[in-house]
């Protein structure tokens, strides 16, 4: 019973605690990501596992965490403002050749942020930009400048 | 027969930047959503706070200390405990509570089964069942003489301890096992 509950438990605190962090981790996987993600995940599996080692524990914390699991993706498809909890909403960059600066500043997101997405594009300048959307999953896109 | 799967016409849901990039931002939410998050943090600092302070055990705040009126026992105990985190509680005995080489302590059935005690250092003697608790025997020659109890609570919750020599003071405490 408390493998299940320290699963349900785990998988909101992770949940929460993640959301909340201004850079999501997920589509930039820097080795700033990387710190947060594993030792994170060794800390809850250490509580949620407890002592009990056993097959039976460990099918019954992967099972709790699948479960939350569809149950966070029905209320995230179902629902917009779930959506928007969940993943939160993008956000415009650059827009018309200027910084958007309460955007850039809320999601800490620098200018090198946004250039590294733009030269994946093949852009090797700023200027070229027309848009810049900071993506829920945490990418850039990049929308050229028509030539 | 084919199987017809139900459809439904493209819209325009999604809101438009310069009226022409469909991107769905909505600076008012995210704006909120940031309150939303200084609120969160600042709870988080707040109890990163508070655990270093010790109020969920392991910290100053946890620590405590009991003497038996009559000088019989000192006990050192944490007020807070965790669950299944290992914790020591130690017990100094006066002058008074030796007798022919020997110290006799009594503990709380709470102290054995709730907060889990794992070991005692020195090994008693003897030990009995008595009177709701257990009555231990340790031989002791002369003071300072002292007796450790290593704790690891098997569950989270309330316990009422109580320690004393037989025909001496007692002492309680209340122990509070985090989860």
């Amino acid at each position: 019973m408390y493998t299940v509950l320290h699963a349900i438990g785990g998988y909101f605190l992770l949940l929460v605690t993640l959301r909340v962090l201004r850079r999501r981790p997920g589509a930039q996987m820097t080795p700033f990501e990387f710190v947060l993600v594993f030792l994170m995940g060794g800390i809850i599996i250490l509580t949620t596992m407890d002592h009990d080692h056993s097959e039976t524990n460990a099918v019954m914390g992967v099972i709790t965490i699948g479960l939350m699991h569809r149950i966070v993706a029905y209320l995230r498809e179902r629902f917009e403002l779930a959506r928007s909890l969940i993943d939160g909403k993008p956000l415009v960059l650059v827009q018309d050749d200027k910084w958007q600066d309460l955007a850039m500043r809320g999601a800490a997101v620098t200018d090198d942020d946004v250039m590294a997405s733009a030269r994946t594009k093949g852009i090797r300048t700023l200027d070229r930009i027309k848009y810049a959307v900071l993506e829920r999953n945490g990418a850039i896109s990049i929308i050229k400048k028509k030539q | 027969m084919p199987v017809s799967s139900p459809t439904h016409p493209v819209e325009d849901s999604v809101s438009k930047v310069n009226d022409e990039l469909a991107v769905g931002s909505d600076l008012k939410f995210q704006q909120r959503w940031w309150k939303f998050e200084r609120i969160i943090w600042t709870i988080f600092t707040i109890f990163i706070a508070l655990n270093i302070a010790g109020l969920f055990g392991r910290g100053p705040l946890a620590k405590a200390r009991m003497r038996a009126a009559d000088g019989s026992i000192d006990v050192h105990y944490e007020r807070i405990e965790r669950h299944q985190s290992p914790s020591v509680l130690s017990v100094q005995f006066g002058p008074n509570a030796i007798h022919d080489g020997k110290v006799q302590l009594w503990v709380s059935e709470s102290l054995i089964r709730t907060l889990g005690n794992q070991r005692i250092a020195p090994q008693p003697e003897t030990s009995a069942l008595d009177r709701g608790g257990i009555l231990y025997t340790f031989p002791a020659t002369t003071p300072p003489v002292s007796v450790e109890f290593a704790l690891q609570p098997a569950s989270s919750g309330t316990a009422n301890i109580a320690l004393g020599v037989p025909g001496m003071r007692r002492v309680s405490a209340k122990v509070f096992v985090m989860p």
